[in-house]
């Protein structure tokens, strides 16, 4: 009997829109799931399944000749559905991004964490992205109340991950002293449009689809903690991006948003944090 | 005075056009601009549930609302939030769902908390079963029982309109369910401490019942309501009249 490949690609940030690499991540997807007309269902749980997201994903992956599929936990009433049944029949399961300690919560009172380590085991493609990527480690750093804070995962994969990288200072410096400290595992700082990919618990390579985008390897380091970038395999988006007006207001709001946290804070590159 | 309001169905979220419900809430808070938060969770936080419960209350009072997805952008100290507030509105959704969530935040604890200050607790659907020490759901396809918070001894069955939900209410009493109560759509059970004090109905024909196990008989007795409006003063119940007592059979509890 061949034992099925267990695979989790854990991104640190992706959206199912056409600005820079998430073409790229999303074609990725469809060309890891290595079967004709796969079958992708979204778990949008972790930001309380909000429609737009739902209606992005569908279309990205209708475009890609998948059968694009959500379960919604919160509309379950009017859609009632055997979720073993239903997941364990995907391809590829993407868990989507939002608080990862209303993921975690909601999951386990579902009963979802058992059923989805079942189909990790049992060779369904695990993606996820933000919240949907950190649960499957040891532990990550999550904003879900308010300021980041270190919170464990589901614990399929060994160490821990901290996503928006550099684009969130505040969760990166979080990470490096919670790594430091012994507080978490040692693991992965994942930039936005970045990716790690694991079969078993080994990580086996790591993607970027964005210029400058890097995954880091963050280890303890005296009393402090290193990043060193690791090599990943660039991806480039089959066919010009596009930035709406939406996304661009949003991306200026974050660098806003970015550039104050680094005023009070004070400016550090990836390196050494003392 | 400890107090919670439960609605069956109704108010803003699925009576728009209706607002007696939402006004007798407001009502019960004895202040002419009472500090309301809603708590959209059981709907994952929906933007347009958000928007709803704004245009519904923003020109009648203090109102503001705890998201629980995104907390980095609300209040900071939501605990302090929810001690301040004259009325707690729970939005309707996944029951599991939102008792997962409210425990992962610590929010069952802080409710406990400004319902034993006095803060008015209310809310329809999951809002309602959530205070109840059992609660008949029948959000995800079969109606199961769910232990909730347990504020109140009972335990508690919404949208009671359907024969789904009454069959599995009698059934699980048989099983040994606590004592409790339903409510139709457009009907609200007023509770003050543990003891139910009124029903009121945004609709003539709403209805409330308190259910028990009597022996091996399911006692189902229809409550006096209280239609909340214009035309009041008249009982217009078709059928039986209010406090009839209905008893059925379901089955022989085993001996």
């Amino acid at each position: 009997m061949v034992t099925a490949s267990r695979r989790i690609l854990a991104l640190g940030g992706h959206d199912f829109d056409r600005r820079v690499g998430n073409d790229a991540i999303c074609d990725l997807i469809v060309e890891l799931a290595d079967s004709p007309r796969p079958k992708i269902c979204l778990l949008p749980t972790a930001s309380g399944d909000p429609e737009d997201q739902i209606a992005r994903f569908r279309r990205a992956f209708s475009e890609r000749d998948c059968a694009p599929q959500v379960i919604s936990l919160f509309r379950l009433g009017e859609n009632p559905v055997d979720l073993r049944e239903e997941l364990l029949n995907q391809d590829v399961i993407y868990a989507g991004g939002g608080s990862m300690l209303n993921l975690i919560a909601i999951w386990k009172a579902h009963g979802l964490e058992m059923i989805l380590r079942e189909c990790w085991n049992e060779g369904v493609l695990i993606v996820g992205q933000s919240a949907g990527a950190m649960c499957w480690f040891q532990g990550g750093i999550t904003s879900s109340s308010g300021e980041p804070a270190v919170a464990s995962g589901f614990g399929l994969l060994p160490g821990s991950a901290c996503v928006h990288y550099l684009t969130e200072p505040v969760r990166r410096r979080r990470f490096l002293r919670a790594v430091a400290s012994g507080e978490v595992e040692p693991g992965l700082g994942l930039e936005d449009q970045t990716g790690a990919l694991f079969e078993g618990t080994e990580l086996t390579e790591t993607i970027s689809a964005r210029d400058g985008a890097a995954v880091w390897e963050v280890t303890p380091e005296h009393a402090g903690a290193r990043e060193a970038e690791l090599h990943s395999r660039r991806l480039e988006d089959s066919r010009p991006p596009i930035h709406d007006m939406r996304s661009d207001v949003l991306e200026l709001r974050q660098t806003l948003a970015t550039r104050a946290s680094r005023r009070r804070a004070g400016r550090r590159r990836p390196g050494r944090l003392e | 005075m400890r107090q919670v309001v439960a609605f069956g169905g109704g108010g803003f979220s699925q009576e728009s056009g209706n607002p007696l419900l939402d006004d007798y809430v407001l009502g019960l808070t004895g202040t002419a601009s009472p500090r309301v938060c809603f708590l959209p969770t059981a709907s994952g936080d929906a933007d347009h549930y958000v928007v709803r419960f704004y245009n519904a209350f923003r020109d009648r009072a203090r109102a503001s609302h705890v998201s629980l997805f995104r907390r980095e952008r609300g209040v900071p100290d939501i605990r302090s939030h929810l001690l301040a507030q004259d009325l707690i509105y729970v939005g309707g959704g996944s029951l599991i769902s939102l008792l997962g969530v409210w425990r992962a935040h610590g929010i069952d604890s802080m409710l406990r908390e400004a319902y034993e200050a006095g803060v008015i607790l209310c809310g329809l659907s999951a809002g309602s079963l959530c205070w109840f020490t059992e609660a008949v759901s029948g959000y995800h396809g079969e109606v199961n029982r769910v232990p909730a918070l347990g504020f109140l001894p009972h335990s508690n069955a919404v949208h009671y309109c359907d024969g789904d939900r009454r069959g599995a209410f009698h059934r699980h009493l048989q099983d040994g369910m606590p004592a409790g109560y339903a409510a139709e759509d457009g009907a609200a059970l007023r509770f003050v401490g543990d003891e139910l004090v009124e029903v009121v109905a945004s609709r003539p024909a709403a209805r409330a019942y308190k259910l028990e196990r009597r022996g091996s008989q399911i006692l189902e007795t229809r409550l006096a309501t209280r239609y909340l409006g214009a035309e009041a003063t008249v009982d217009v119940v078709r059928g039986c009249a209010p406090g009839t007592t209905r008893l059925s059979i379901v089955r022989q509890a085993a001996a």
